[in-house]
């Protein structure tokens, strides 16, 4: 640049000087003389100093556009393929491009890692996350869930898992689940063993664990965690299924009794019906005898079934209730008269009691003439030949409350068993083959006393003494009464 | 087989009384017991030719009342039909293992009944003179 300046200036001092030269070669010209002649030559002088101050201005003004176009041609990177003056500002130019492609390369990979590290912060939150919701899954199931790495040591057990195999759950990370669980279940240690051996995806066993109320039973499945077809895990879910399992019992114990209980009077009356046809009674005495026996048997299974239906239709409640106030005494007479046929061919005393002043109950007297004669007819079912029932009420005015009670001298039942009286389908085992039932009787009174009428049924027992049933039903107001 | 003795053991006492009256009116003669365990007495005590038993029974049920008889060296061969309300209720080897000779399921026939005793009875007959 420099060198470009002083070359701009050596042509304007050869300018300058080359116009001054020609201006005294003019004035000392041997030619030239006289006033006229003088004044032209001053006048060629002046335009001449003239014209060298132009060519001055010309290139101060050249040298000041240079140097803007030098400026402006450093902030652009001059094109390697044009020619002309920026020839010799190639290389600090090229450079500058390498440098500014080099940043620019640099720039890119720093967004892309940038970008890629986002992702990778996104999929690292994600992943946590999911696993926080596993593990928030996981603890809060009631199944226990107990989680063991490749080489079976626990990553992972929830708080009914350390229930089951009598741990505590916390700080047991990477223990080895044979330790972990005791010795006492190498059976649910064997099986996952096994399970992560042969890398099948799940297998299912039904397991019985010890547990504090007795045994249970569980469903268990172990599901192995396959990585690129290696087991690096397995997981193991256990589903106590006791219950279901009673329930199932206690339905399949109902359908076989209810079966039975169905078949029995419809035998009967099957076989009576076909002795009749076949003329198989002598006289008219025996025809009546068995016409009697079809009428009560149909009768019985009427009861039977409609007993069945009761429950039924009182769980879904559907049944029709009609409360009014009725006397309990009177309920009581009119069920005792029933049960008086069955209770002498065992040879039981059935006694009642006096009557009392005020006993009314708002209530469906069908339903608790039901009630009673449930509790009758059980009290006379389980008492050996020469016992004796008693049915008594007593009336608490001040707790508004009537108190029915039939106490018998019966066979008693086992402690364990007493709470149990009152479920469904429920029969004391030590006293099955004392009489035949379907367990729905006591079922059928708790349902009828309690749902329908906001009472209560207790029971007390001892074996080979006798047990006391019973219910309380809230008296009916007087105005009721008067109003009925 | 007029005169042979046949033992009626349920505790549903009209079954008793219908399955009597068929067998008596054709010539049996019948001994009833309301439950297992009066019934395998019964049964030491009268020596009947044929059991006709309920499934279900009071002290004793159908199935220990077999299992009674055939552990006593006396009643050991002794037949045995067993009523039951439940179809399902004995397997054909259970059946076979007590020796159970019929499997009649409630509702019965008393007419089917007593063809089926008069059956087991002429074969057993008819085994004892061979």
């Amino acid at each position: 640049m420099r060198r470009q300046r002083s070359l701009v200036w050596a042509a304007i001092a050869i300018a300058v000087s080359a116009m001054c030269v020609a201006a005294l070669t003019e004035l000392w010209h041997p030619g030239i003389g006289g006033g006229g002649r003088s004044l032209a030559v001053v006048l060629r002088m002046v335009t001449y100093c003239i014209g060298a101050v132009g060519v001055i201005f010309t290139g101060t003004a050249c040298m000041r556009l240079d140097r803007v176009v030098t400026s402006i041609a450093r902030q652009f990177p001059a094109d390697p393929s044009a020619g002309g003056d920026v020839s010799d500002m190639k290389e600090p130019l090229r450079l500058r491009h390498t440098i500014d492609a080099h940043l620019r390369d640099r720039d890119e990979r720093i967004n892309r890692l940038e970008a890629g590290l986002k992702g990778l912060r996104i999929q690292a939150q994600l992943s946590e996350r999911r696993e926080r919701h596993t593990e928030a899954i996981i603890y809060s199931l009631r199944d226990a869930v107990l989680v063991t790495d490749e080489s079976g040591r626990l990553l992972m057990a929830n708080e009914p898992a350390a229930h089951l195999f009598g741990f505590a759950a916390q700080g047991l990370c990477r223990r080895p689940l044979a330790e972990v669980v005791g010795p006492e279940h190498r059976d649910f240690v064997e099986l996952l063993h096994r399970s992560r051996q042969s890398g099948v995806e799940a297998t299912r066993r039904e397991m019985v664990f010890a547990g504090p109320d007795g045994p249970h039973t569980f469903d268990t499945i172990v599901s192995c965690v396959l990585d690129a077809g290696k087991v690096s895990g397995v997981v193991a879910v256990l589903h106590d299924i006791t219950r279901e399992k009673e329930i199932s019992q206690m339905k399949n114990d109902f359908v076989s009794h209810v079966s039975h209980e169905l078949k029995t009077p419809l035998a009967s009356i099957t076989a009576y019906s076909e002795m009749l046809a076949d003329g198989e009674a002598d006289d008219e005495e025996t025809r009546e005898e068995f016409y009697t026996i079809i009428q009560t048997q149909a009768q019985r299974l009427n009861r039977l079934i409609e007993d069945i239906l009761n429950v039924s239709r009182i769980e879904s409640g559907l049944i029709k209730v009609h409360k009014e106030p009725v006397s309990l005494t009177i309920l009581i007479e009119q069920q005792m008269q029933m049960i008086k046929g069955f209770a002498e061919e065992k040879n039981i005393t059935v006694t009642g009691q006096k009557p009392i002043v005020f006993d009314q109950v708002y209530a469906d007297k069908d339903m608790i003439s039901q009630v009673i004669v449930n509790l009758l007819s059980n009290a006379v079912k389980y008492t050996p030949a020469g016992g004796s029932v008693r049915i008594e009420t007593h009336v608490n005015e001040a707790d508004g409350l009537a108190r029915v009670t039939v106490t018998d001298t019966g066979v008693g039942i086992p402690a364990d068993e007493v709470e149990h009286v009152f479920d469904k389908f429920y029969r004391v085992a030590a006293n099955n083959k004392q009489a035949k039932g379907t367990g729905l009787g006591l079922n059928l009174v708790k349902q009828i006393v309690e749902k329908v009428h906001d009472g209560r049924v207790f029971v007390t027992s001892q074996v080979g003494v006798g047990s006391t049933f019973g219910f309380e039903l809230p008296l009916a107001t007087r105005e009721l009464v008067e109003t009925a | 087989m007029a005169g042979k003795k046949v033992l009626i053991a349920d505790d549903e006492v009209h079954i008793i009384h219908v399955v009597a009256i068929k067998l008596r009116n054709n010539g049996y003669e019948v001994i009833c017991a309301g439950n297992g365990a009066e019934a395998y007495d019964l049964a030491c005590r009268e020596k009947p030719d044929i059991v006709v038993a309920d499934y279900q029974m009071p002290f004793l049920t159908g199935i220990e009342l077999i299992q009674k008889l055939r552990e006593n060296e006396q009643l050991r061969d002794l037949p045995v039909i067993l009523l039951t309300a439940r179809s399902f209720a004995i397997s054909d080897e259970q059946k076979a293992s007590l020796g159970v000779e019929e499997c009649l399921s409630k509702p019965f026939s008393p007419r089917e009944l007593l063809k089926t005793v008069e059956d087991i009875l002429y074969q057993r007959a008819v085994a004892l003179k061979c």
